[in-house]
């Protein structure tokens, strides 16, 4: 199966195409358009329960769809924000993504929701987080520009910047100066992460858009 | 206890391996810990890779642990040159660590878990210092609006009041409203026209309409145009009973609680509105909210304000400030168990408490002889019948 990452950064969307026997799993709303010999199956996405939870403690869809073909065919994909969008491969190893930013995944990896902790919940990234495991490729976006970072050690990211991270890697809330300082710079709340393993940032961060919105409506 | 052939599932981070990191099956022996690539994670790689993929050592004696991940429960095992890491978060694997360490592992593990608990000690009492300080702002926030609302609405000219009231007024079902000079109708003008000189806003444009209903209610709309229904007049005992009640109404129009509950309705966007005076914006959010119902429904604070501003409006014109609690607890012990019926005694409710602030109020009042009301409330009942 052949994907294609195009009109990145901005407006990032996939090319798949698809030979027989190929399969990928994308995130309900993610098709934008597709050949008339792809087909397109729903499934609910793990069971009633899972896919209860995905939807409303993780932002994504209660369904997936399933795009396969018997002779061949290509799909586009793309997000509901404007931003890049990233492949990573995953070889037996975790990776947990923020809420909504799931785009598209091989039959082999796993997808779980799990509760990420008030820690998570106060960098804004969400109370819960997906979790991706098994073997093969996913897809996810950002809003934004998406860079990454293998950290060693400590390193800190500005709240709801961060879009993905390994399991190896902590997670904790701090303030980015003195309580003062942190309170009239602008910048409050900071995430702390510790390595080893790898993140995934985004370079805007929803928060920020919702409050330049914000400051244009009166 | 513990089977010392049991594999566990975890990762490896190394330079050797494309991307620096791989899915791995991990053992430990009593001198090591080996790491060999998941059968799971091969089935993705190149068989080139696959013959390359070496298994990781670390012996046990140069072995450095540490705890976090995401989970914090992830084991990290460095070796001496600290550019080979094994990690596992599986349940079991800390204690084979520090089984077949002989205990010297635990030990490394215990430190670290002394500082996490620390760490999270700290993490609690701040966000408990968080949560504080957030219930805190919110509540000073609260008040602080509610304050604004009511300096901005001592800025509004009271002909804000009347334009909202009108537009209420516009609202109200009026087929059945009685003549101006039908003997219900004078009586409560009467009244009014009594109340009128001692209220707090006396030039305000009181006027009273009567209409036939059996609703038991009574109620005043922003500027000071008010309703009684003849329900109400069926049900009281004497001119001061309805004289209570008009000037409890009355007080709600001179205090201007019908724009309290518009601006808290509206929120801080109507409060800005009101204090920078753009009229035409409110009138339209006012279109909506000029309901009676919204008008008309108070705080328990509004209510007890009317009461006391009313006894005050009453004990000035000479009647007994007590006339207020006089009809709703009649009212409250003849029907007080019809529902729907008393209207008037539903939206005011808490009466016990009413009753004993208003007769406490009454009590700091300078000592007065009450001239009874020269009204034919007889006369009335018998023309609405
Ligand atoms: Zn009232």
């Amino acid at each position: 199966m052949e994907v294609e990452i195009r009109n990145r950064p901005a407006f990032a969307n996939l090319l798949v195409n698809l030979q027989p026997g190929d399969r990928i799993i994308a995130e309900a709303d993610a098709m934008a358009s597709m050949s008339s010999t792809v087909d397109m199956t729903t499934r609910m996405n793990g069971g009633l329960f899972r896919a209860l939870a995905r939807r409303f403690l993780g932002s994504e869809s209660m369904f997936v769809n399933q795009f396969t073909t018997n002779s061949s065919g290509h799909i586009v994909l793309t997000q509901p924000f404007p931003g890049d969008i990233v492949c990573v491969e995953l070889r037996g190893n975790t990776l947990f993504l923020q809420p909504g930013a799931f785009l598209a995944c091989e039959p082999g990896i796993s997808l779980g929701l799990g509760f990420a902790g008030l820690r998570s919940w106060l960098s804004g990234e969400g109370l819960f987080r997906l979790k991706m495991s098994g073997t093969g490729r996913i897809w996810f976006g950002a809003y934004g520009a998406i860079f990454t970072r293998e950290i060693t050690d400590e390193y800190i990211v500005d709240t709801g910047h961060l879009v993905a991270y390994e399991p190896t890697v902590s997670i904790r809330v701090g303030l980015a100066g003195g309580i003062f300082s942190s309170f009239f710079s602008g910048e409050g709340l900071i995430t702390r992460v510790r390595g080893p393993g790898k993140i995934y940032m985004q370079s805007r961060s929803f928060d920020g858009l919702a409050a330049w919105t914000n400051s244009h409506l009166w | 206890m513990l089977d010392p052939n049991q594999q566990f599932r975890g990762g490896v981070f190394h330079s050797s391996i494309p991307d620096g990191r791989i899915g791995a099956d991990i053992r430990i022996t009593p001198s090591e810990i080996i790491a060999e690539p998941s059968a799971e994670a091969l089935t993705v790689m190149d068989p080139s890779q696959v013959a390359r993929m070496p298994r990781w050592v670390i012996p046990l004696s140069e072995c450095q642990v540490d705890l976090g991940g995401a989970s914090g429960r992830m084991v990290f095992c460095r070796n001496k040159e600290r550019d080979l890491t094994i990690f596992c978060e599986e349940r079991g694997f800390a204690a084979m660590l520090g089984d077949r360490s002989g205990g010297m592992l635990s030990e490394q593990l215990h430190v670290v878990k002394k500082r996490q608990a620390g760490e999270n000690h700290r993490f609690r009492f701040w966000l408990t210092v968080g949560v504080v300080a957030t219930l805190l702002f919110g509540v000073i926030g609260y008040y602080s609006v509610l304050a604004a609302a009511r300096l901005a609405i001592a800025a509004v000219p009271i002909s804000m009041d009347e334009k909202i009231g009108s537009m209420a007024m516009q609202t109200i079902e009026k087929e059945q409203k009685l003549a101006a000079d039908h003997p219900a109708t004078k009586f409560v003008t009467e009244i009014v026209d009594r109340l009128k000189p001692h209220a707090a806003i006396p030039e305000m444009n009181f006027k009273v309409i009567v209409i036939e209903s059996s609703e038991v209610n009574a109620f005043a709309l922003p500027g000071g145009q008010m309703v009684v229904y003849t329900g109400l007049l069926k049900k009281a005992e004497s001119g001061e009973q309805v004289a209570g009640v008009l000037a409890h109404e009355m007080s709600h129009a001179t205090l201007r609680h019908g724009l309290q509950r518009v601006s808290q309705s509206l929120g801080i966007v109507a409060a800005i509105q009101f204090l920078i005076g753009d009229a035409g914006g409110l009138l339209a959010l006012g279109s909506q909210a000029a309901q009676t119902s919204i008008l008309t429904s108070y705080s328990r604070q509004s209510e007890t304000e009317a009461d006391l501003e009313g006894a005050r409006m009453l004990h000035e014109a000479g009647l007994d400030p007590e006339s207020i609690s006089a009809f709703f607890d009649k009212l409250k012990k003849e029907d007080g168990d019809i529902p729907g019926v008393l209207v008037w005694v539903s939206s005011h409710p808490l009466h016990e408490q009413r009753i004993e602030s208003i007769a406490k109020f009454k009590s700091t009042l300078a000592k007065k002889e009450y001239t009874p009301l020269d009204l034919d409330l007889a006369t009335v009942k018998e023309s609405l019948k």
